[in-house]
C-alpha cells in the first residue's frame, strides 16, 4: 500500500501536464483528474497523460475505479503520480451492522456485506431478487416473474424451524419490508449471519438479519443523476403442449384406445383440420379462414407476449453546510409476459440529516410508493392453461374463440379469455418516515432515539368483463354476454401499521492506547395492526358502473383485524486489545404480546472473540498477509413464529340458520397452549478471514452449528379430536450445520483490471427431535397372525412431505417405482421374486408373463391390483414392496427418500473486467442438491383428457404399443412415461419417485457491458459522468429440471423474465 | 426532547402486549351469557353442514353418498366402487373427524350449559336435550358405517384420545340413552309449527323418528314401531304434492321432521343445485352426481307393474349394450353424427330419423310420477338457464348446443349420457342466487321415511295389513297404484312385502342421503349394487367404471389410517394397508 509521487521538475506554469502510472509504473488510461473545490475536471489519454489548468498550491484529485484516490498538492508544471489498487477497505472499510457501524478489519460476527454496485444497474424490478449469487450463505429464490409478485424467498443459513423462515429485514435501523425499497437507493447491505452479529436483534433474528442502508447525502457537494433503463423482457420459458389438433386428437384417441374405450375423435374430425390444414388461407362457407375456423393454437406462447420494461430514477444528493439531503424519485413500468397482469411502481425518498447544534443532529428517512397490479388472475392461470387445447382459436374480430370440432368438450378454456375476465383496480400504497435525533452528551458518549411510522393500504376493486364465445366454423355465438343483474362487483380494502420506538445510549473510549472499548444500551417496543373488509354486490346497472351503491344484491361482507406488540431492551460491550484481540458480548432481553405474560420474556445473550494473527509481531515478517483473522462465536437468538393469539382459547364464528334467519354459531376452534414460549436458535460459528497477496486474494471461510430447539409447530393431533386446529408447542428441534465459502482475486494485465469472486455454501438440515422414533414392523396380534403396524402417523405430519425426527424438514415420503432385476424366472422354473423389468415398467411379454407368473403366486400389485387394459397393462409402472408383506404398492411401501426440496449447495460467481473506458461483469447463481416432486396431469403425468392439452413432455416421450399393429412407426415401447389414458390413471399417477426430479440449476443471472464516456466529452454537456450500458438478466440456465424453471418451484406458474436492457446513467 | 418524552410516555403503556383476538371469544367468557348460550347452541348445531364445501364437492355430504348406493352414481370412478379403496381414503378420515367434531361441541354445551350458562333453566334443559339429540344423531352416523367406535361423553382434547372402541351395541345403547333423555325433557316441544323463530331446533317427534331408527339396527321392531307412532301423534304427516316438497315454499311442511337449515347466503346454503346440476343449471354447475340407470328402471309402470324395456322396446334384449344406443340418439342426426355412433357400436339401422324421440319417450310414460320428478330423463325437458335467462332445455343425445330457446341440456359429461337429478335442483335463474349456496333445507328425517320405517317395523313383526297401509299412504301420494290394488301390486307375503318396502324407499329418497345407509343395514349392499356387469353407467347400461366388490369387510369402513396410528384403536378386520 505505497502510494508514491515523485515530481520531476518544478514550475510556475499554468498548465499542469503529467502522467499516471498503475504500481507497475503502466499507464492508467481513463483516470480522473479533478482540481479540488471547482468542477474543473479531466481525464487522462490512452497513455496515461492528462493537462490541467492549474495553479501552484491547488490540489489534484486523482481517481480511477477500483483504485486508491489520490490527493496532491501541485508544486509544479508537470507530475507524475503512482496510484495503487484500492486496498483502503481492507483497513478502513466499515460494516453496517446492528445499531452501528464496525471497522471491517474488527468484525467477529460473520457478516455478507453488498456493495450498491453487485444490485445496480440490473433490470430486475425488485431489491431482493437482485441479491442471488451475491454472497455465501445466503439463499435467493424468485419464485415468481409476476410483476408486483416477482419478489424473492431469502434464506439465510438454510431453514432452521418448522414455521416462519423469513430473515429479519431492518431498513435504515427499523424493520421493514425489502422490496418496499427502490433498489437506486441503496447503498449497502449487510447480512447478518450469526448469533454474534444478529443477537443483538434478539427474538427476532433467529433465520438472520438483513440491514439495508440507504444513500445519504454528501458534503458539500450536489450532484444530480440519472439512471434509466428499457429492456426487452420475454418468459424465460413456456410449456410447450402440442399444437398439431390431429396430433393432439390421436394422442387423446391413444388414451381412451389404451383403456378399450371407444376413441372420443372421429376420422371426420381429422380429415376436416386435414383439409383445413392443407389450405390454411382457405375461406369457409362463413368467410372466415381456415386457419381460424380449424385452429392449431400454441396455448402455451399464445398467453404469453413480449414487452418493454422501463425504469427511471432521478436523484439530487448533497450537502450544504452542516445539512446533507438525498431525494430520489423512482418510475417503474413491467408490463409483464402475460396479458393484464403489469405492475406500474412510484417511488420516492428524502433522506435529510442537520446538525442544528454542535451537540445535536436531527433528520428524517422518508419513502413511499406507489403500485398497481394487473387484475388477470393468476392463480389458476395455469391450472386452466392445461385444460385447454389447440382447437380453440383465441380471439378473432373481437370475440373469443369457442371450440370448433363437434366431439370437443366446450368448457376447453379460453385462457386468453380468461386473463382478460377480470376488471377494476388494484393499488398498494406505502408510507415509512423515521425521525431521529442524536445527541452528542459528552466525548464518547451519544444518543440517539428514533422513531418510525409504517403504513401499507391496498384498495382493491374486482368486477367481472362479460365476453362472447363463437364457435368459427359455423360462425355461431356459443356463449352470448352476460347480462348486467348477474355481474357482480367487489371491493376489498386491507392496512396494515406499525410503529416502533428506538433508544439506544452509545459509549466509546480508547484507553492507555492499546484498549478500545465501547457499549450500548437500547430500547424497543413495536406495535403491528392490520385489518381489512371487503363487500361484494350483484346486479350492475351496466358493465362499466361498478361502484358497490350502484349495484342491487349484497352477496357478502366480510371483515378481521389482528394485532401484535413487542417491548425490548438490549446491549453490547466491544473490547479490543491493541487491536489484536476482540471481544464481544451482546444481550437482548425481549417480551412479546404472542405468548401468555408468564412466558413472555426472553434473553438472548452472544459472544464472540476474535484474533487478528497478521497483527502479531510474528506476522510483521510475512510479506503476503495483509489481514488475517480467527473469529469464533456463540450464541442464542430466538423466534415468535407463531400466529398472534395461540397460547389463548377462543372460539370462533361458524354459519347456521334457524326459520331462514341466518344465525351465528361459536365454536371452539383452536384449542390453547398457555405454556407457549419463544423457540430459541443457538448458533456456534468459526471463522477465519484473509487478505492475501498485497489484497489480490481475499477469502472468508465460516463453519456453523445452529441448533433450534422448543420450535413452534402445531401438530397433527388424532381426527377423533375434531376440526379445531391443535395447540401450538414448543416441541421439535432442528439442527442445521454448513460451510460457507467466499474467494476473491483482483488484478490487472496491461490496462485490463479484472476481478473474480466465487461463493460457496453447504448446509444441511436434521429434525433431532420430534415426536419419537418411527416404528413400524411386524407383530403378532390378538389372533396370532403376523400384522404390519406403524406409528407413522403419530410420529409424523404431513403427506408426501413430511416432518419426522431423524430426517430432513420436509422430506419426501413417495411409493418407490420397483426396481427389478431383469432376470424373471428361476431355474427350477419358479418366478423369481426379485425378477422383472429393471425400471419397474411392463413393456415387454417377458416383463408382462413374470407379473402374471408373481400373481399366480399370489403377491398383489396395487394400486390397480389386476392385470388388464383397465388395471395394469403394457406401459404400466409398478411398485416395490418395501415391507415384504407381499402386496406391491400399498401404504406402507412408502418410504423416506433422504431428499427435500430445500438445496444443500447454493453458489454464484462474479466476474467484473474493466479496459479503459469499458466494463464488463456477469453473475452466475446456482442452487444443487435439491428434489421436486411433481406430478401434474396436463403437464407431467400421462393422464389426458378430452378438452385438455397434451405436454410435450409426455406427447414426445411415453410408452406406445399399437397391439392391432406391430410394425405402427409411432411404437415406442422404451418411452420414459407411462402409457396413456383418459381421465384417470390409478397405477401411474400416484405419488411415487417417479416424478421426483433432481432440481439444481445454474443461472447466468446478468451480463453487462458497459462504456463510460470519456470526461472530455461528457464535461462538454455539462456532465461529470455518463455511462452506456447493456444489461442481459436471466440469460438461460442449466438444469435438468423438465418443468418451466427450477427457481420459481415445482409446477408450472408465472416464468420469470429474459431480459435484455439498454441503460443510462448520468450524473451531473 | 420531544422524542424521549414520546418514548417516556408510550414506554409506560402497560397494556401494549397484552392483546386479544378481534374476531373471536376468549373460552372464559364462552357460554357465560344467555346470548352466548344461544350462540354456543348454534354452533353444535352448525356441526349437521360439516363436509358442506362450497367450491367443490366434497364427497361426504349425506346426498353425495347416494353414489355409493344403488340410487345413485358418481361421474367418477370411485374407489369404494370399483375395489381399490384403502383405509387411508380421504372419505373414511373425513367423515371420522366431522362427525366427531359434532361430538365434541355437543359434549361442549352438555359440560359447560349447567355450569356457566345464566339462561333461563327451561332454556338450558331444552338446549341439553337438543344437544344430547344431536349428540345421538352424530354417534349413529358413525355406527351406520365403522360399526363400534370411541365414546366420548365429555369435551377431551389430543392427550385424552385414549378410549377404545365400544361395541358395536354399546355404541347404540348409547344413542338410544341420549334420544331418551331428550324424549323424557319435559321443555322439548313435540313439533314446531312453520314459521315458528325456533324453526330448526330439536322436537320430541325428531327424537322419536331417531330413536326408532336406532331400534332398527338393534332390530327391536316393537320398540320402533311404538317410536313411529309417536312420531305421528306429534303431528307430522305427508304433505300431498311429492315434486314440491323440496322446494324452499315447503321446507317447513309438516312431513319435515328434521332438516339441516339453509338459507341463500354465501356459507349458509346448500350445494345439491351446484354439484347434481348441469351446466344449464342456474350459474352454469356441474353434474358430479348422478342417477344410476337401475333407479329409473326400477320406477314402476303408474298401474305398479313392473317396468320392462322390452314393453317398449321389443328388440331390447337382443341388442348389445352397445346396440342400444340407437334408441336414445336425437332426430335427424347428421351423417357425421351416425358415423359417430356406429363407430361406438350403436345398431343404426333400427335409427328412425323422425320418429326415434318419440319412441323413446313412450319408456318414459305412464310411469310412477316421482320418476319424473327426480330424473331428468331423455327428451323431458328442464327449465335451466342460457346467458343468464330463464330457459328450458331438453336433454338431447348427442349434445350439439344450448340455446335461448329449444337448446340442448349441456353437462359436464357431454360424451356420455347420463340420467341426472331432478331434485333439489333449481330451475330457472330466480330460485337461488348463487349456485354454491342454495336456500333450500335438506330434510334429514321426514315423514315418508318414518311411515316406510314403521311398514318395516310392522312387516318383521308380522303385522302385514298394518305394514301395507303406512306404504300405501306413500304410494297414494306419489300417485302410484297402491299396493294389493290390482294383480301386479298384489303382496304375496312378509318376504314379498320386505322388498317391496325397499324398493319403495329406493325409489322415494334418491339423492337424500338414505338409500346408501339402507342398503348397508338391509345387508344388500353386495347383490344390489356390486352385482356383476355394474358400474357407473350411461342411459343404456354401458359401463363407463366397472364395480368391483372387494370382499365383505368393506360393509364396515375402514377406521381411518391415521387413526390407527395416533389412537389405541383397532381396524376393522379385512382392511390391510
Amino acid at each position: 500500500m505505497v502510494c508514491a509521487i515523485f515530481l520531476y521538475t518544478i514550475s510556475y506554469a499554468q498548465t499542469i501536464s503529467g502522467e499516471v502510472l498503475n504500481e507497475h509504473n503502466e499507464p492508467i488510461a481513463g483516470a480522473t483528474v479533478r482540481l479540488l473545490n471547482s468542477n474543473k475536471a479531466t481525464s487522462t489519454n490512452d497513455n496515461g497523460l492528462f493537462t490541467i489548468a492549474a495553479q501552484q498550491g491547488d490540489t489534484l484529485v486523482f481517481s480511477f475505479m477500483g483504485y486508491e484516490n489520490v490527493t496532491q498538492v501541485v508544486t509544479g508544471g508537470t507530475m507524475q503520480v503512482k496510484m495503487t489498487i484500492n486496498a483502503s477497505n481492507v483497513l478502513s472499510d466499515v460494516v453496517v451492522v446492528g445499531y452501528g457501524v464496525q471497522k471491517k478489519v474488527n468484525l467477529i460476527g460473520s457478516v455478507a456485506t453488498i456493495d450498491a454496485k453487485a444490485i445496480e444497474n440490473r433490470p430486475v424490478s425488485t431489491l431482493s431478487s437482485a441479491l442471488s449469487g451475491t454472497s455465501s450463505g445466503v439463499s435467493v429464490r424468485q419464485t415468481s416473474g409476476q410483476p408486483g409478485s416477482d419478489g424473492a424467498t431469502i434464506r439465510i443459513r438454510g431453514t432452521g424451524t418448522l414455521n416462519n423462515n423469513d430473515a429479519l429485514v431492518i431498513i435504515d435501523g427499523v424493520q421493514g419490508t425489502m422490496d418496499a425499497v427502490n433498489p437506486n437507493d441503496v447503498e449497502s447491505i449487510s447480512v447478518l449471519k450469526d448469533a454474534a452479529a444478529s443477537a443483538i436483534y434478539g427474538s427476532l433474528a433467529a433465520n438472520g438479519v438483513i440491514l439495508i442502508t440507504t444513500k445519504k447525502g454528501t458534503t458539500d457537494k450536489i450532484t444530480v443523476s440519472y439512471t434509466g433503463l428499457a429492456s426487452v423482457a420475454k418468459p424465460a420459458n413456456m410449456p410447450r403442449f402440442v399444437s398439431d389438433y390431429i396430433t393432439h386428437m390421436k394422442l387423446i384417441n391413444e388414451g381412451y384406445n389404451n383403456l378399450g374405450q371407444t376413441p372420443v375423435y372421429t376420422q371426420t374430425t381429422m380429415d376436416l383440420w386435414a383439409a383445413a390444414n392443407a389450405n390454411p388461407n382457405g375461406l369457409t362457407d362463413q368467410g372466415i379462414p381456415n386457419s381460424v375456423a380449424y385452429p392449431n393454437t400454441d396455448w402455451g406462447k399464445e398467453i404469453f407476449e413480449n414487452n418493454i420494461v422501463q425504469r427511471h430514477n432521478v436523484s439530487l444528493n448533497g450537502g450544504i453546510n452542516k445539512t446533507q439531503f438525498l431525494l430520489s424519485a423512482g418510475y417503474l413500468d413491467n408490463p409483464g409476459t402475460m396479458v393484464n397482469t403489469g405492475s406500474n411502481k412510484y417511488d420516492f425518498r428524502v433522506n435529510l440529516q442537520s446538525r442544528v447544534a454542535k451537540f445535536l443532529t436531527v433528520g428524517t428517512q422518508t419513502f413511499g410508493s406507489l403500485q398497481n397490479y394487473g387484475k388477470a388472475s393468476t392463480a389458476n392461470a395455469f391450472n386452466y392453461l392445461s385444460q385447454t387445447n389447440p382447437g380453440l382459436y383465441p380471439m378473432y374480430n373481437g370475440v373469443y374463440g369457442f371450440p370448433s370440432a363437434a366431439e370437443e368438450n366446450v368448457q376447453a378454456n379460453n385462457i386468453f379469455r380468461y386473463l382478460n375476465g377480470t376488471g377494476g383496480a388494484n393499488d398498494e400504497s406505502r408510507i415509512s418516515t423515521t425521525v431521529f435525533g442524536i445527541v452528542d452528551i459528552t466525548k464518547g458518549l451519544q444518543f440517539e432515539t428514533r422513531f418510525n411510522y409504517q403504513n401499507r393500504a391496498q384498495e382493491i376493486n374486482t368486477h367481472s368483463n362479460t365476453y362472447e364465445l363463437w364457435d368459427f366454423a359455423s360462425n355461431v355465438q356459443r356463449v352470448g354476454p352476460v347480462s348486467p343483474d348477474q355481474l357482480t362487483t367487489r371491493y376489498e380494502f386491507n392496512k396494515n401499521y406499525f410503529y416502533s420506538i428506538d433508544n439506544v445510549l452509545r459509549y466509546t473510549t480508547t484507553l492507555a492506547e492499546k484498549h478500545d472499548i465501547s457499549a450500548l444500551l437500547g430500547y424497543n417496543q413495536y406495535y403491528y395492526n392490520y385489518y381489512d373488509f371487503n363487500a361484494t354486490k350483484q346486479g350492475l346497472i351496466d358493465e362499466s358502473i361498478t361502484t358497490l351503491g350502484s349495484a342491487t344484491n349484497l352477496i357478502s361482507a366480510g371483515g378481521d383485524e389482528y394485532d401484535y406488540a413487542m417491548r425490548s431492551y438490549f446491549g453490547r460491550i466491544n473490547y479490543a486489545y491493541n487491536n489484536r484481540y476482540l471481544f464481544e458480548g451482546v444481550f437482548r432481553y425481549d417480551g412479546s404480546s404472542r405468548f401468555a405474560s408468564q412466558r413472555r420474556w426472553g434473553l438472548f445473550p452472544s459472544f464472540s472473540a476474535g484474533w487478528r494473527i497478521s497483527e502479531e509481531d510474528f506476522m510483521q515478517d510475512v510479506d503476503f498477509v495483509t489481514n488475517l483473522k480467527l473469529r469464533g462465536s456463540w450464541g442464542k437468538t430466538g423466534n415468535n413464529g407463531t400466529a398472534n393469539y395461540d397460547y389463548q382459547a377462543v372460539y370462533g364464528t361458524t354459519n347456521y340458520s334457524f326459520n331462514a334467519l341466518a344465525a351465528t354459531g361459536l365454536i371452539s376452534t383452536k384449542f390453547a397452549n398457555p405454556d407457549l414460549q419463544w423457540e430459541t436458535t443457538t448458533t456456534t460459528n468459526v471463522g477465519l478471514d484473509g487478505n492475501l497477496l498485497h489484497n489480490k486474494l481475499n477469502f472468508e471461510i465460516d463453519l456453523y452449528h445452529k441448533f433450534t430447539n422448543g420450535i413452534l409447530y402445531t401438530p397433527d393431533i388424532p381426527l377423533t379430536v375434531g376440526t379445531a386446529a391443535a395447540a401450538t408447542q414448543n416441541i421439535a428441534e432442528v439442527t442445521n450445520k454448513g460451510v460457507e465459502l467466499t474467494l476473491g482475486y483482483s488484478g490487472m494485465v496491461g490496462t485490463l483490471n479484472y476481478a473474480f469472486s466465487g461463493n460457496f455454501a453447504y448446509n444441511f438440515n436434521r429434525i433431532t427431535k420430534y415426536k419419537g422414533a418411527l416404528q413400524q414392523g411386524y407383530i403378532r396380534d390378538a389372533e396370532g397372525n403376523e400384522v404390519y403396524t406403524s406409528n407413522l402417523g403419530n410420529v409424523s405430519n404431513g403427506t408426501t412431505t413430511r416432518i419426522l425426527e431423524d430426517h430432513e424438514i420436509n422430506e419426501f415420503y413417495l411409493y418407490n417405482v420397483y426396481k427389478g432385476n431383469g432376470g424373471y424366472f428361476n431355474a427350477d422354473g419358479t418366478v423369481d421374486i426379485n425378477g422383472g423389468p429393471k425400471g419397474g415398467m411392463i413393456r415387454t411379454p417377458d416383463d408382462m408373463a413374470w407379473l402374471e407368473a408373481m400373481i399366480a403366486a399370489g403377491y398383489i400389485f396395487q394400486p390397480s391390483g389386476g392385470v388388464d387394459k383397465t388395471k395394469i397393462w403394457y406401459g404400466d409402472l409398478i411398485y416395490a414392496d418395501r415391507n415384504g408383506d407381499g402386496i406391491y404398492g400399498n401404504t406402507y411401501d412408502q418410504y423416506f427418500t433422504n431428499k427435500s426440496a430445500t438445496p444443500r449447495y447454493n453458489y454464484g460467481f462474479n466476474l467484473n473486467l474493466s479496459y479503459r473506458n469499458i466494463d464488463f461483469s456477469m453473475l452466475w447463481a446456482g442452487s444443487a442438491g435439491m428434489w421436486y416432486y411433481w406430478n401434474a396431469t396436463g403437464y407431467n403425468n400421462p393422464i389426458v383428457q378430452l378438452g385438455y392439452g397434451v405436454n410435450h413432455i409426455v406427447a414426445d416421450d411415453h410408452y406406445y404399443y399399437n397391439d392391432a399393429n406391430p410394425g405402427d412407426p409411432a411404437n415406442n415401447i422404451n418411452g420414459h412415461y407411462p402409457r396413456l389414458k383418459n381421465t384417470t390413471d390409478a397405477q401411474n399417477a400416484i405419488t411415487s419417485d417417479f416424478y421426483l426430479y433432481n432440481a439444481s440449476y445454474l443461472k447466468l443471472k446478468n451480463i453487462q457491458i458497459g462504456y463510460t464516456l470519456p470526461q472530455h466529452i461528457s464535461q462538454k454537456a455539462a456532465m461529470s459522468r455518463v455511462r452506456l450500458y447493456l444489461s442481459g438478466e436471466n440469460i438461460f440456465t442449466i438444469t435438468k429440471y423438465p418443468g418451466l424453471d427450477p427457481e420459481i418451484g415445482a409446477g408450472i406458474g408465472y416464468p420469470t423474465m429474459r431480459q435484455f436492457a439498454l441503460g443510462l446513467n448520468i450524473t451531473f | 426532547m420531544l422524542f424521549m418524552a414520546l418514548t417516556a410516555m408510550t414506554a409506560c403503556k402497560k397494556s401494549l402486549l397484552d392483546t386479544v383476538p378481534y374476531s373471536a371469544v376468549a373460552s372464559e367468557t364462552m357460554w357465560t351469557t344467555d346470548n352466548l348460550t344461544d350462540k354456543g347452541v348454534s354452533g353444535v348445531y352448525a356441526a349437521l353442514r360439516l363436509g358442506v364445501e362450497q367450491t367443490y364437492g366434497s364427497g361426504v355430504e349425506l346426498y353425495q353418498m347416494d353414489r355409493y348406493g344403488f340410487t345413485g352414481q358418481a361421474r367418477e370412478s370411485e374407489p369404494l366402487m370399483t375395489g381399490t379403496i384403502t383405509a387411508s381414503n380421504d372419505n373414511f378420515s373425513l367423515t371420522w373427524r366431522y362427525l366427531y367434531e359434532g361430538i365434541q361441541r355437543a359434549n361442549d354445551a352438555i359440560y359447560n350449559i349447567p355450569l356457566k350458562s345464566p339462561s333461563s333453566e327451561e332454556k338450558k334443559a331444552r338446549y341439553i336435550a337438543e344437544c344430547k339429540f344431536l349428540r345421538a344423531y352424530f354417534y349413529l352416523r358413525l355406527n351406520q358405517v365403522f360399526k363400534g367406535v370411541p365414546i366420548y361423553l365429555e369435551p377431551f382434547d389430543a392427550a385424552e384420545t385414549t378410549q377404545q372402541r365400544a361395541t358395536e351395541e354399546e355404541v347404540w345403547n348409547q344413542i338410544i340413552a341420549d334420544l331418551t333423555a331428550s324424549i323424557d325433557e319435559s321443555n322439548l316441544p313435540d313439533r314446531y309449527a312453520g314459521g315458528d323463530a325456533q324453526y330448526g331446533h330439536i322436537t320430541k317427534g325428531a327424537a322419536y323418528a331417531l330413536r326408532g331408527k336406532a331400534y332398527l339396527y338393534l332390530e327391536k321392531w316393537d320398540l320402533a314401531a311404538a317410536d313411529f307412532s309417536h312420531v305421528k301423534e306429534a303431528g307430522y304427516s305427508l304433505f300431498a304434492d311429492y315434486k314440491t316438497l323440496f322446494k324452499t315454499a315447503n321446507e317447513q311442511c309438516p312431513e319435515m321432521i328434521f332438516s339441516i337449515q339453509n338459507i341463500d347466503i354465501d356459507g349458509f346454503g346448500s350445494t345439491t343445485q351446484f354439484f347434481c346440476g348441469s351446466r344449464s343449471s342456474f350459474g352454469s354447475c356441474w353434474n358430479n352426481y348422478l342417477v344410476s340407470p337401475n333407479l329409473v328402471d326400477l320406477y314402476e309402470n303408474t298401474d305398479g307393474s313392473k317396468f320392462n324395456w322390452e314393453d317398449v322396446l321389443p328388440e331390447w334384449s337382443t341388442l348389445t349394450v352397445a346396440q342400444r344406443e340407437v334408441y336414445f340418439l336425437r332426430d335427424n342426426l347428421t351423417a357425421d353424427e351416425i358415423a359417430a355412433a356406429t363407430g361406438r357400436g350403436a345398431k343404426m339401422d333400427l335409427y328412425l330419423p323422425t320418429g326415434n324421440e318419440a319412441r323413446i319417450l313412450k319408456a318414459y310414460t305412464n310411469r310412477d310420477p316421482r320418476l319424473a320428478d327426480n330424473v331428468i330423463t331423455p327428451y323431458s325437458t328442464y327449465l335451466g338457464a342460457f346467458n343468464s335467462a330463464d330457459a328450458v332445455v331438453t336433454m338431447r343425445w348427442p349434445f350439439r348446443s344450448e340455446a335461448a330457446e329449444n337448446g340442448d341440456l349441456r353437462t359436464d359429461t357431454q360424451n356420455y349420457f347420463y340420467y341426472l337429478y331432478r331434485k333439489f335442483v333449481y330451475e330457472g335463474i330466480s330460485e337461488t342466487i348463487d349456485r354454491s349456496y342454495g336456500p333450500t333445507d335438506f330434510p334429514i328425517i321426514r315423514y315418508a321415511d318414518v311411515l316406510l320405517m314403521w311398514a318395516e317395523a310392522l312387516n318383521e313383526q308380522g303385522l302385514t295389513d298394518d305394514a301395507i297401509a303406512k306404504v300405501n299412504e306413500v304410494r297414494f301420494r306419489a300417485g302410484v297404484a297402491p299396493l294389493n290394488s290390482n294383480g301386479a301390486t298384489a303382496v304375496s307375503g312378509k318376504e314379498d312385502l320386505r322388498e317391496r318396502i325397499r324398493n319403495e324407499r329406493r325409489v322415494e329418497f334418491p339423492n337424500e342421503g338414505i338409500n346408501f345407509y339402507d342398503e348397508l343395514r338391509w345387508k344388500s349392499w353386495k347383490d344390489k349394487v356390486f352385482y356383476s356387469g355394474n358400474g357407473v353407467k350411461q342411459i343404456w347400461g354401458n359401463v363407463v367404471y366397472a364395480y368391483s366388490f372387494q370382499g365383505d369387510y368393506i360393509y364396515n369402513w375402514a377406521i381411518p389410517q391415521v387413526e390407527i396410528e395416533r389412537t389405541p384403536i383397532e381396524q376393522n378386520s379385512g382392511w390391510i394397508n
